[in-house]
C-alpha cells in the first residue's frame, strides 16, 4: 500500500509541476524581466468594491496565473522559443493566430475549454516587440475565461499584444 | 484547564522556532546598519472628517506601517548578502501568500500578505536593488480588506504627510 502511494506520488509529481514549471527557469534569469501575478491577487482584485467595470471584475475572478517574461538577449530568446514550442506540443495548445508585421512576429496559442471561445490557457510569444528595443515577450495566462473578455484585461494592465488580441475577438453572443 | 495550559505552551514553543518577518524586524530595528521607520496612522495627518465613508473605514483598518531597509555599500557586501538571503528565506514560508512578483536586471520586488481574502493581517512589500540595497515594508491591519487597501491608496494621496520622517528611506531609494 505504502509503495503504491509513493509510486503514485512520483507519477503525479511531474504532471502537477509541469505546466507551471516549464517557464520557471526564466523567472530568475538575470537577462529576463519577469512579472508574475498569482491567483490570489486576481481573487482579491475581484473582491475590491469600486468603480471598476463589471466586465473586468468578472474576468479576473476566473484567472489563475499571469506570467510575463521579457528579454532582449538573443540566447535567451532562442531558449524561450524552444521552450515555448516544446510546451505547445506537450500541453496541446492550438495556434490561434500568427501576425508578421514589419519586424514584429506575434504568435498566440490557446488551450480550448468547454466552448470555442472559452480557453484554459493563453500563450503569447512576441519577437521584435517595442520597435527598436527588439524585445522578446513570452506571456502565459491560465484560468478558465472567454477570449472575448481578455481584451478588457490587456487594456487595463497594459499588457503587450492587446492590439493583436482585439482582432481575434470571436462573434459576440 | 491544565491541558489548555500545556497546549498553549506547546503552541508558543512551536511558534518560537519559526522565524517570521515580524521577529526579523524586531531583531534588526536595533541594528545600526539598518534603517528602520515605524509609522502610525497619525503620521498621515489626514482629517478624518474630510474623508469619505470608505476612506474612513480604510484608515481605521490601518494599524501601522513598518519599514526596514539595508543599504548596500562597499564594506558590507558579505553581511548584505547574508541578510538578503535570510529575508528571502523567511518570505518563502507558506504563511506569506504571494500576490505578485517582479524580477529584472537591476533587482526585484514581491508583494505578499498574511491572512485571508477578507481579512488581511499583514501586507508585505519586499524590494531589492542590486546596487542600492533592499527594503521591506509591512502594513499591519485590523480587519483590513482588499477594498480597504485600494481606498487607503486614495487616502494617502490626500494626506499631508510629514515627509521628513521618510527622509532616510528616500535617500536610500534614490536611483533605485
Amino acid at each position: 500500500m505504502k509503495k503504491l502511494i509513493i509510486a503514485l506520488a512520483i507519477a503525479i509529481l511531474p504532471v502537477m509541476s509541469f505546466g507551471q514549471g516549464a517557464f520557471d527557469k526564466f523567472d530568475n534569469n538575470d537577462e529576463v524581466t519577469s512579472v508574475v501575478v498569482t491567483k490570489k491577487m486576481f481573487q482579491m482584485m475581484g473582491n475590491v468594491k469600486n468603480q471598476e467595470s463589471q466586465e473586468f471584475l468578472n474576468l479576473i475572478k476566473k484567472l489563475n496565473n499571469l506570467r510575463v517574461f521579457t528579454t532582449t538577449n538573443k540566447a535567451v530568446t532562442a531558449d524561450m522559443r524552444n521552450t515555448a514550442n516544446a510546451y505547445i506540443k506537450s500541453a496541446g495548445l492550438e495556434e490561434l493566430m500568427r501576425v508578421n508585421d514589419k519586424n514584429q512576429n506575434v504568435r498566440i496559442m490557446v488551450k480550448s475549454g468547454a466552448t470555442e471561445t472559452r480557453v484554459k490557457e493563453l500563450l503569447m510569444f512576441i519577437e521584435g516587440a517595442n520597435g527598436k528595443a527588439q524585445e522578446t515577450v513570452l506571456l502565459s495566462l491560465t484560468g478558465d475565461f472567454d477570449l472575448n473578455e481578455v481584451s478588457a484585461l490587456t487594456e487595463k494592465m497594459n499588457l503587450p499584444g492587446g492590439k493583436e488580441l482585439d482582432k481575434v475577438k470571436g462573434p459576440k453572443k | 484547564m491544565r491541558l489548555a495550559f500545556i497546549l498553549s505552551v506547546l503552541l508558543m514553543a512551536s511558534c518560537a522556532k519559526e522565524q517570521t518577518i515580524q521577529k526579523y524586524f524586531v531583531q534588526k530595528t536595533e541594528d545600526p546598519n539598518f534603517v528602520a521607520v515605524d509609522l502610525s496612522p497619525s503620521f498621515l495627518n489626514v482629517d478624518p472628517t474630510a474623508l469619505s465613508a470608505e476612506g474612513k473605514k480604510a484608515l481605521d483598518s490601518f494599524e501601522k506601517m513598518n519599514i526596514l531597509a539595508l543599504r548596500l555599500n562597499d564594506s558590507n557586501q558579505v553581511a548584505y548578502k547574508k541578510e538578503l538571503a535570510s529575508v528571502k528565506d523567511i518570505l518563502k514560508n507558506e504563511q506569506y501568500q504571494e500576490l505578485m512578483h517582479f524580477n529584472g536586471k537591476g533587482g526585484g520586488a514581491s508583494v505578499k500578505f498574511v491572512g485571508t481574502d477578507e481579512n488581511i493581517e499583514e501586507f508585505i512589500v519586499f524590494a531589492n536593488n542590486k546596487d542600492m540595497g533592499f527594503a521591506v515594508v509591512r502594513v499591519l491591519g485590523d480587519n483590513m480588506t482588499p477594498t480597504d487597501i485600494m481606498n487607503f491608496m486614495d487616502v494617502l494621496k490626500q494626506s499631508k504627510m510629514d515627509v521628513d520622517q521618510l527622509k532616510p528611506i528616500q535617500d536610500m531609494m534614490k536611483g533605485m
